[in-house]
């Protein structure tokens, strides 16, 4: 498994992959520490209040790890979506292939190749953002709801490396990135429509379609359970319910939800390294 | 004991292609050659050998173990047809990555004993030089060489070569055959997938010839040549070179040829310049000097009269030919 960690670490940085990633992700560091420190300190003419204050640095925080997951979830689409068939078109499975590691290893050897720099490429993005926040508005976090956000917000980029490496064992690499892409789409617009419809009286076909998208793919529902444990569970989180529009905790995803994640990942997985162990290189 | 020995090995692909009820073996210190025109199923076979295909039927053992198992593949190495190395790693890396995936521990693959044998194989394949470089900069030929590299690193008892050297210069090539042969020479067996018939008759000690996904002929190479010389009808193939050809010249000398003969002898080429190539099945060498006193009596110019060479790339062809023509071998 190292060999594969190492192996994944040499083909981002020296591709610069790394690089060019994290200079762009350096990039929207500053420009959203900035966007923080002009939307949430002290204006010159007109004093805001407390309330609004910290009904702004929550906007930052949501909006900060919202394009914050986007970008994992990006990451994680083009560094995975040709890890079978991508590889095995190249020619470079072939040699490997033919080594004597059952193909279910090999299969695992990748995920977990990948989703060590995935999971420490979020850490990264969902740290800057959490710490830019806190340290310019002095929003309050517990650290263990932090902790619990964290581990959370790690979690949804390795549900949807799951499903990416799944479909590249069927689908040609452009084929399957355009439909990891979408899934990954749908389920973050249907969280979007669940924030819009949360305004007036909801139809109960919303919760339906949402509950039905979560199931298909858990990505968003999740993300929105990790803002839930950050911003405190509820006690104060009123205020983005009513306020954040498309962005707002309509409905938080159950503990049994999050099983069921999960367990999604575990069937995920073993259907790739079932698939794989089948595949005809 | 057999090195590979498959059974009835069938693989098609939604019942096309592919290769059927493949029976072959191949025995330990040889070097095998597997020969077919494009589409025969060559590589599907090698890939099933390589544990990268599933068979649909049948059975195979490589190595005593069978098809697909970890331990098939422990002592095997490989040379796949068209493949790329990681282009971001150097020739050294790539290989230690082998090591590991060959069942080395990171310790083992870092050590001073793997890391001459590193250098060992790189020397063998002469990229010694290119140690240092990042694979993307290889050229086919390197590549090639480094796949070669990959395939004899963990001192395999069984190599299987699939085109290796395909993307070779003739000097690429000679090493390559030398290296073949010294593998030979230490009792290392080679599959050899080829298209390039001059290495298959100057290298390998037995030979197989698969055409449409069948096996039509298998066995040691001079054997199989020969057969095909003997042929169905029995006897030996002539061939005459003549001048003075006209087109009733054919009817003439097997006129004057005699009935045991006169069917026996047939037209390969002619031209309006009055130049022809016959052949003719002969019983014996009296024979063909009968024939050939029969084209001097008959006003024609003999140039050239000797035995048919059956090389290769005849049986190669006249193995192709009789099967697209539906003959029976």
């Amino acid at each position: 498994m190292t060999m594969y960690m190492t192996a994944t670490l040499k083909e981002l940085t020296r591709k610069r992959v790394f690089l060019v990633t994290l200079i762009l992700t350096l990039i929207f560091i500053v420009l959203f520490a900035f966007g923080v420190r002009e939307l949430t300190g002290p204006s010159g003419l007109t004093p805001i209040s407390s309330a609004e204050r910290l009904l702004n640095s929550m906007v930052m925080l949501v909006l900060g790890l919202f394009f914050s997951q986007f970008l994992a979830a990006f990451f994680v689409l083009f560094t995975t979506m040709g890890t079978v068939t991508g590889e095995q078109e190249s020619g470079l499975l072939l040699a490997v292939a033919a080594r004597p590691i059952p193909r279910w290893k090999l299969y695992l050897a990748k995920w977990l190749g990948h989703a060590v720099w995935i999971a420490a490429y979020s850490a990264v993005l969902f740290v800057a953002v959490v710490w830019t926040v806190r340290s310019q508005t002095g929003i309050p976090l517990l650290m263990d709801e932090v902790l619990r956000s964290f581990g959370l917000f790690l979690w949804m980029p390795l549900l949807l490396l799951s499903l990416t490496m799944l479909g590249s064992v069927y689908l040609p690499m452009l084929g399957n990135g355009i439909c990891s892409a979408l899934l990954y789409g749908f389920a973050l617009f249907s969280g979007l429509i669940e924030g819009v419809a949360s305004y007036g009286d909801s139809h109960p076909a919303v919760g339906k379609f949402v509950l039905l998208t979560g199931l298909i793919l858990p990505t968003d529902s999740v993300y929105r359970r990790s803002l839930y444990e950050l911003v405190g569970g509820g006690d104060w989180a009123g205020l983005a319910i009513s306020d954040m529009g498309p962005f707002s905790i309509a409905s938080v995803p159950s503990n049994a939800f999050l099983l069921y994640s999960v367990l999604y990942a575990a069937v995920l997985l073993l259907l790739g390294c079932r698939a794989f162990s089948r595949k005809d290189l | 004991m057999m090195m590979i020995d498959t059974e009835q090995l069938t693989k098609t692909y939604n019942g096309r292609g592919g290769c059927r009820g493949i029976t072959l073996q191949v025995p330990q210190g040889c070097i095998f050659g597997l020969l077919g025109p494009n589409g025969a199923g060559k590589s599907t076979f090698v890939k099933m050998l390589a544990g990268l295909h599933r068979p649909d039927s049948g059975r195979a053992a490589v190595l005593g173990h069978p098809l697909g198992r970890a331990e098939a593949r422990r002592k095997l190495g490989y040379l796949p047809e068209l493949f790329r190395f990681q282009d971001w790693l150097t020739p050294e890396e790539v290989l230690r990555f082998h090591g590991r995936l060959g069942g080395l521990s990171s310790k083992d693959a870092r050590s001073s004993a793997f890391r001459s044998r590193i250098r060992e194989v790189l020397e063998l394949v002469g990229l010694s030089e290119a140690a240092d470089r990042r694979v993307g900069g290889f050229s086919k030929g390197m590549q090639q060489r480094l796949g070669l590299a990959a395939a004899l690193l963990l001192e395999p008892e069984l190599v299987i070569l699939d085109e290796p050297a395909s993307a070779l210069d003739p000097v690429g090539r000679y090493e390559i055959r030398s290296l073949l042969k010294k593998l030979r020479n230490k009792g290392v067996t080679v599959f050899l997938n080829t298209h390039l018939l001059e290495d298959v008759e100057e290298l390998c000690d037995e030979a197989a010839f698969l055409y449409g996904g069948e096996l039509l002929a298998a066995g040691p190479l001079h054997k199989l040549l020969g057969s095909a010389q003997d042929g169905s009808a029995g006897g030996m193939g002539w061939r005459f070179r003549l001048g003075g050809w006209l087109p009733e010249s054919l009817a003439e000398v097997r006129d004057a040829a005699g009935d045991e003969l006169s069917s026996a002898l047939s037209l390969v080429e002619s031209d309006p310049n009055g130049n022809a190539l016959l052949s003719a099945r002969v019983a014996d060498r009296e024979q063909a000097g009968y024939l050939v006193s029969v084209f001097v009596r008959s006003g024609l110019t003999l140039y050239e009269a000797g035995p048919e060479t059956n090389s290769l790339e005849d049986w190669f062809i006249r193995m192709a030919q009789s099967r697209q023509g539906g003959a029976p071998q």
